[in-house]
């Protein structure tokens, strides 16, 4: 066992923080959430070329065949700079699931305009419930000769604001025997007559949007994957972008611990910096065995995910740990800090916005511990 | 990265895990969950555990280890654990710290018997005036030449009673300007005309014990480490015991048996949805407690040893929160047939829940109190200002 990095990764996460730590600031961060796209296409266009949009996708699309652990790196110092934009969207929820289960011509279509930045994908799933579950599906897809008319609303999509396509999950059956078994996940162009989008005002003001998909005509060729057996590869894409955005919240967290031990050495009250008091020291150490068994179970999920063994247990697993952690980390952070992290202007609330937006993407704490309550004999609707 | 175990590692986990589905009978288990210390049956298996080399892994092969690493250390006390075969084996981490700081005669005298399994020795550093301060005991030691003579009170020493030798901190110079300097580490023959020792009881039940010295001879070869230098010693012992909170087989069986009763004894699960996600949340915190200490092991190996703030550390804090809410939970689970003790009738899962319940408390002070880690983690870890 050896939970150190490569010396190839070591590099890879230097020079990502260089690069982040120069291009994205906190003002860039500040100003994209007010920016209607949300994202500086110069930036994208940078990070295109430094090769991250591509960085786990084979070389025969213009990838660099990295590993999905070199990934979690980039993630997380992404989660570090909360880099704005739809590289989560375009990766996890479009160009990865185009990899694992598109058709070879789709995949040539698709993949090497994802990895040059061209191409921006998010997948629209989840609907008015919020929930990620496939009961919550409604939105209707019907054959139609050659093609399928999909319509319904789809809420809390991520980046869907500046997406050229969507992984549109639909129902294709209604009357399969198990819901499970009447879902198809179709590629939408999103320019087709039919599609609006409302970006939502949100906590971590990330553009997660409303689409309505009315009476959207999407040809049969799109289908991704196989009709009517979607929900397995979207319960695995889900899984996998729920590690993934544990590697960004490990990220964040790792800054707000940071940033606590630096302030409470510095900021002097009753003549002693106040972290010489135990109260804020037990609040350090508590922000530190969050932040250290995040490490330890995303990572660990993070490699067997890049090494092919299952997942799917260690997804719940760390997701639950990890919304929670991250949730504390920024409640006993903001404590120690006292009232100048809860001033707007203050990195603090950046965090703390986005622990909360990044706790209820993919599941929350509470939906992942129902699969653990699953896995270990409950029966738990 | 690889979180693998080694082939070596997988194989001594699977000749141990073999080796005590055979050996670890019933009347072992009974003598270890009687908590009263290991009787005849645990020393037997003992001595063949010892006899197989395995209660040593990480000891070099010359006193009877395998020169394995931290890992297989961890592995062993998973194992040891999970079949409730005797533990602790305060003799094995003591070694590791007799490694560091003993003689190369005092190696060649205690280790290899300890690694055999017939001689064990108990942790002696606590005093009724002197817990989380253990800078502050009082168990004189008085310079006599070829020998040292001791007076003086340790508490909570247990396992002192099945031991044969004590590891005992005492006090060489009462006029050193700072308290920690005047400290000398000895191991001292049980067996010693002048030792007394008496039984306390945990409200588990547990036995520990008070240990009394009065005009105790001990040779000056059983002095470890420099006179006045004990404290030097102790951090060798902690850095020896910095492994973590390791693994959890014996808390994931526990979680098992639980969802086993409410499933089956239960009927009314459906009425109690807080239990499965309580349970699953304590899977939850179990598990990555378990990967942060098994990641820490692998740290140690590759000779990255962060002793406070890494991952150790940590998840020796998270494990006892997690033991205490553990047990807290599972009495809330039997409800009104919780508080039945052990052989009452009525009494669910042999009482075996109770007694732990009750023992859980123990785990969050021994060994380095919470606040005492906490303190360490802050300091020595986060690097937070002391004064």
């Amino acid at each position: 066992m050896d939970p150190r990095l490569s010396e190839e990764q070591e590099i890879l996460r230097k020079s990502a923080r260089d690069f982040l730590t120069e291009k994205c600031p906190k003002t860039l961060v500040r100003e994209m959430e007010k920016d209607e796209k949300g994202y500086s296409p110069q930036l994208w266009k940078e990070i295109a070329d430094l090769g991250w949009l591509g960085l786990a996708f084979p070389e025969e699309y213009g990838g660099g065949s990295m590993s999905f652990l070199d990934l979690a790196i980039l993630l997380e110092e992404m989660g570090r700079a909360l880099f704005p934009g739809p590289f989560f969207s375009t990766v996890m929820l479009g160009g990865l699931p185009i990899l694992d289960i598109g058709s070879d011509r789709q995949k040539e279509k698709y993949l090497p305009d994802i990895i040059s930045g061209k191409t921006i994908f998010t997948m629209a799933l989840t609907e008015a419930s919020g929930k990620y579950d496939v009961a919550s599906v409604k939105t209707k897809a019907t054959a139609d000769n050659n093609n399928y008319i999909i319509s319904g609303t789809k809420l809390f999509i991520p980046d869907a604001s500046v997406a050229d396509y969507f992984l549109c999950v639909a129902r294709t059956d209604d009357k399969a025997k198990k819901a499970e078994d009447g879902i198809t996940i179709f590629i939408v162009d999103a320019t087709s007559p039919g599609i609006s989008k409302t970006v939502l005002d949100t906590i971590a003001r990330d553009k997660q949007c409303e689409v309505v998909f009315d009476k959207v005509k999407v040809p049969g060729e799109n289908i991704l994957g196989k009709l009517n057996q979607g929900w397995g590869e979207v319960q695995k894409i889900i899984e996998r972008a729920a590690i993934a955005k544990c590697c960004e919240m490990l990220g964040g967290m790792q800054v707000v611990l940071d940033m606590t031990v630096a302030y409470v050495k510095e900021r002097i009250q009753f003549d002693v910096p106040v972290g010489v008091f135990q109260a804020v020291q037990h609040h350090c150490v508590y922000m530190l065995v969050e932040v250290e068994g995040s490490r330890a179970a995303t990572y660990d999920a993070a490699w067997r995910i890049s090494t092919g063994r299952p997942y799917s247990g260690e997804a719940a697993i760390t997701k639950a740990w990890v919304s929670d952690a991250y949730q504390r980390v920024v409640a006993l952070g903001t404590q120690a800090h006292g009232g100048v992290s809860i001033i707007e202007d203050h990195d603090m609330p950046l965090y703390f916005r986005r622990a909360k937006a990044a706790e209820l993407m993919f599941g929350d704490a509470r939906f992942h511990r129902k699969t653990v309550a699953r896995n270990l004999g409950f029966k738990v609707a | 990265m690889d979180f693998e175990l080694t082939p070596e590692e997988k194989a001594f986990q699977k000749e141990i895990h073999e080796f005590l589905d055979k050996e670890c009978n019933e009347n072992v288990v009974a003598e270890t969950l009687s908590l009263q210390g290991a009787g005849p049956y645990s020393k037997e298996l003992l001595r063949k555990m010892g006899a197989n080399r395995l209660l040593a892994p990480r000891w070099p092969q010359e006193y009877g280890g395998r020169g394995m690493g931290a890992m297989a250390e961890v592995i062993k006390v998973d194992e040891i654990t999970s079949h409730h075969a005797p533990f602790p084996l305060d003799g094995v981490e003591l070694g590791n710290a007799l490694l560091i700081s003993g003689t190369e005669e005092q190696k060649k005298r205690f280790l290899p018997g300890v690694a055999r399994g017939e001689i064990d020795i108990a942790l002696g550093y606590t005093e009724p005036n002197a817990g989380s301060d253990v800078a502050s005991i009082q168990l004189r030691a008085v310079d006599n030449g070829d020998e040292f003579i001791l007076n003086g009170q340790k508490i909570y020493n247990s396992e002192a009673h099945v031991c044969e030798y004590h590891w005992l901190l005492t006090r060489t110079d009462p006029t050193a300007e700072k308290k920690h300097r005047g400290l000398s580490m000895f191991i001292v023959d049980l067996k010693s005309p002048g030792i007394t020792i008496r039984p306390l009881y945990t409200m588990a039940g547990l036995r520990t014990n008070e240990v009394f010295y009065e005009d105790v001879h001990v040779p000056r070869a059983n002095l470890v480490g420099e006179q006045n230098g004990g404290w030097a010693v102790i951090m060798s012992a902690l850095y020896g015991s910095a492994v973590g909170g390791g693994m959890a087989t014996g808390t994931k069986n526990v979680i098992d048996t639980l969802v086993k009763y409410v499933l089956e004894e239960k009927q009314d699960a459906g009425e109690n949805p807080w239990i499965p996600e309580a349970l699953a949340d304590i899977y939850i915190k179990t598990r990555v407690g378990e990967l942060m200490g098994v990641q820490a092991a692998a740290y140690a190996d590759l000779g990255v040893i962060p002793l406070y703030g890494g991952g150790a550390s940590v998840s020796r804090l998270l494990g006892g929160d997690t033991r205490r809410l553990l047990y807290n939970t599972a009495m809330q689970i039997l409800g009104p047939y919780g508080q039945l003790v052990k052989d009452s009738k009525w009494a669910p899962l042999d009482g075996e829940i109770l007694k732990e319940f009750l023992d859980a408390p123990r785990w969050t002070i021994v060994h380095g109190s919470q606040e005492i880690q906490k303190l360490l983690i802050a300091t020595r870890g986060l690097g937070l200002p002391r004064k």
